[in-house]
């Protein structure tokens, strides 16, 4: 009785732990390939849910059914402009056959060195075949500028561009992944710089064309005083000549008109002409003659002629 | 091994009667304690059962199946955020940043133009599908720092130094939310950008003189132009009033001249229309009547006659007359 006891109890932990080694589940991340003794069996499994497998002889093999990292080396390339530059890449990709994968590549380090050396030899060769511009720039987009600043900067013009550099290096890359299970969904550039010996040298440069530019607003300022100088001297002149013009106009007309009110008045006879120079000799005596004038006047004039005799 | 023939208190003794209700009820517990769990307010909670997704609940006390159901807690509420170019190093009132230089690798990046530019931005984010957010991408949160970092130099590329410097700051913060979303949605990341914000824009530190020195050269510029216009709305307007003033001047002048002469021409008219009703009289009178307003204003009139020789003493006399009154 005892000993049938214990039998059954010992039976009952030999059923859990077959059944624990039986029974596994499969999370919605993982897709998970079935081995026999090491080689794979049956189909992959991606649906996630609980699953039964021959305990101790098969082995569940996990891999993430996410999409994954993986982070280039920065790696110092020459373009084809001979400039040398630090491209910093990045990719996701995903295991899209389990099995595949399993018996290419085993496990996810492996794979990614295979990566590795895949998309960090097609970066090579993609950045050496073009000009640095086509790896910074995306589009030919015309650069819009404020309208107080002529600065000047331009885009120079690009054939192939960021995108399509990194889509041809995608394609590239996933023709040489499909046998091995995986596909990359993305890759692009992270970063790109120059490598420090070239960094100053472009550090030089722009200060170079700074200053060039800050010349150029100078003078720019200058020019415009001078002009609106100029401008000013013009008006100034201008509105100076144009007053004196009309006054004289004004003038002269006016002298005219009085003049001919006055041959009007004057020159009616030559009584009237006689009258006029008597008067206006009349009106000097008037005028000139004061204290300091001393005068001879003979008897004989029409003033003092009475003086003498009375006739 | 009885129980009863132990010598062990009452009370335990008691207790250890009831030994299969307390194994019961801590079954119990155990049992409320693992299908009993709380969604606090920020978060939602994935279901899964054996590892599938099920369901996904919302916050308060949920219940699940113990053992079999997994709980995964997502803050989809919670606005998180990410920094480059610089960390914050404790917020408050005074915030405190600091920058590394491995945060200035982040930032120091090639524009379209080939200058360098330091930008730094705040990338904030919300998780907004939690079961996208779990099972479709691994490690997301330093996926969209890597993606950040892409479509920044991916935009900046496409300009020029001064437009990332000045003017192309908030069209710069627009396209690149819009980049790492679209980004995203690739990825099916479940992530929804909220806003981009773009903080220090800079020239990197060597070249940042030169770059001041084009705003002075272009505030100088500005001083210039004002200077010389300030000069022209000094004089121009004065001139035209100067202007206006000749103008007004000449036609004065003018009034003046014709009316003059109109009188003066009206009154020889009158005058003449009555001096040729009898000409010697009026000559003659007029002549005497100026003679007589001149001669007394004159200082010496000497009278002289053909036939005598008495203008000596008479002037001599009128010459010490005039002296002695000087003299006075």
């Amino acid at each position: 009785m005892k000993t049938k006891s214990i039998l059954i109890g010992v039976l009952v932990i030999i059923m859990l732990i077959g059944l624990n080694s039986s029974v596994f589940i499969v999370q919605e991340k993982d897709q998970v390939v079935i081995t026999q003794f090491g080689r794979p069996v049956g189909e992959a499994i991606i649906e996630p849910g609980m699953y039964f497998k021959l305990p101790l002889i098969q082995d569940a093999n996990y891999f993430e059914k996410r999409y994954m990292e993986w982070n280039g080396d920065p790696n110092q390339v020459p373009t084809k402009d001979k400039k040398f530059i630090f491209v910093d890449t990045y990719a996701r990709w995903q295991i899209t056959d389990p099995l595949q994968f399993f018996k290419r590549l085993t496990n996810e380090r492996n794979a990614l060195s295979r990566i590795d050396d895949i998309l960090d030899g097609d970066t090579r060769d993609f950045i050496a075949n073009n000009d640095i511009e086509e790896a910074v720039r995306t589009s030919n987009r015309v650069p819009e500028s404020s309208d107080t600043e002529i600065i000047g900067d331009s885009l120079a013009k690009i054939y192939v561009g960021r995108d399509s550099i990194q889509n041809m290096i995608l394609e590239s890359a996933n023709k040489q992944t499909t046998e091995l299970g995986i596909k990359i969904l993305d890759f692009r550039f992270k970063r790109i710089n120059y490598v420090q010996e070239v960094q100053n040298q472009v550090y030089e440069r722009m200060k170079s064309e700074r200053f060039r530019i800050a010349d150029k607003f100078r003078s720019e300022g200058q020019g415009e005083a001078s002009r609106i100088n100029g401008e000013k001297e013009r008006e100034l002149k201008n509105i100076q000549s144009i007053a004196f013009r009309d006054a004289e106009m004004i003038k002269g007309k006016a002298d005219a008109t009085a003049a001919s009110i006055y041959a009007k008045a004057y020159n009616k006879s030559s009584q009237s002409r006689n009258l006029y120079s008597f008067l206006k000799s009349m009106e000097t005596f008037e005028k000139t003659f004061d204290g300091k004038t001393s005068i001879f006047i003979s008897t004989d004039s029409e003033l003092y002629k009475y003086l003498k005799k009375m006739d | 091994m009885d129980i009863k023939k132990l010598n062990l208190p009452s009370e335990v003794k008691k207790l250890l009667e009831y030994w299969r209700l307390i194994v019961t009820l801590l079954f119990l517990v155990i049992i409320m304690w693992s299908s009993i769990f709380q969604i606090s307010t920020e978060e939602v909670g994935v279901v899964t059962r054996f590892g599938k997704y099920v369901r996904q609940v919302e916050p308060g006390l949920n219940l699940k199946i113990p053992f079999a159901e997994d709980v995964y807690k997502v803050p989809v509420e919670r606005q998180q955020k990410q920094e480059f170019g610089f960390r914050t190093l404790r917020a408050g009132i005074n915030t405190q940043y600091r920058e590394s230089s491995s945060a200035k690798d982040e930032s120091l990046m090639l524009t379209g133009d080939l200058n360098l530019a330091e930008v730094q931005w705040v990338v904030q984010y919300r998780v907004d599908d939690a079961y996208n957010n779990l099972f479709k991408v691994r490690n997301p949160q330093n996926t969209l720092r890597t993606i950040s970092e892409a479509a920044m130099r991916q935009i900046v590329g496409d300009r020029t130094v001064n437009e990332v410097l000045t003017v192309g700051r908030t069209e710069i913060g627009s396209k690149l939310q819009e980049l790492i979303q679209q980004i995203c949605r690739e990825y099916s990341m479940g992530i929804k950008i909220e806003q981009v914000v773009l903080q220090d824009v800079n020239p990197p530190e060597p070249v940042k003189a030169a770059f001041n020195a084009v705003n002075e050269a272009q505030q100088e510029k500005e001083t210039l132009i004002n200077q010389a216009k300030s000069e022209y709305n000094k004089v121009i307007p004065k001139a035209r009033g100067q202007a206006e003033e000749t103008i007004q001047q000449a036609e004065g002048y003018a009034a003046e001249r014709v009316n003059n002469a109109d009188g003066e021409a009206a009154r020889f008219t009158a005058l003449y229309n009555e001096f040729v009703k009898a000409p010697e009289v009026t000559k003659r009178r007029i002549y005497l009547e100026t003679m007589s307003n001149v001669i007394p204003k004159i200082g010496n009139v000497i009278i002289t006659d053909d036939k005598g020789n008495n203008v000596l003493p008479l002037l001599q006399m009128q010459m010490n007359k005039k002296t002695g009154n000087d003299e006075n």
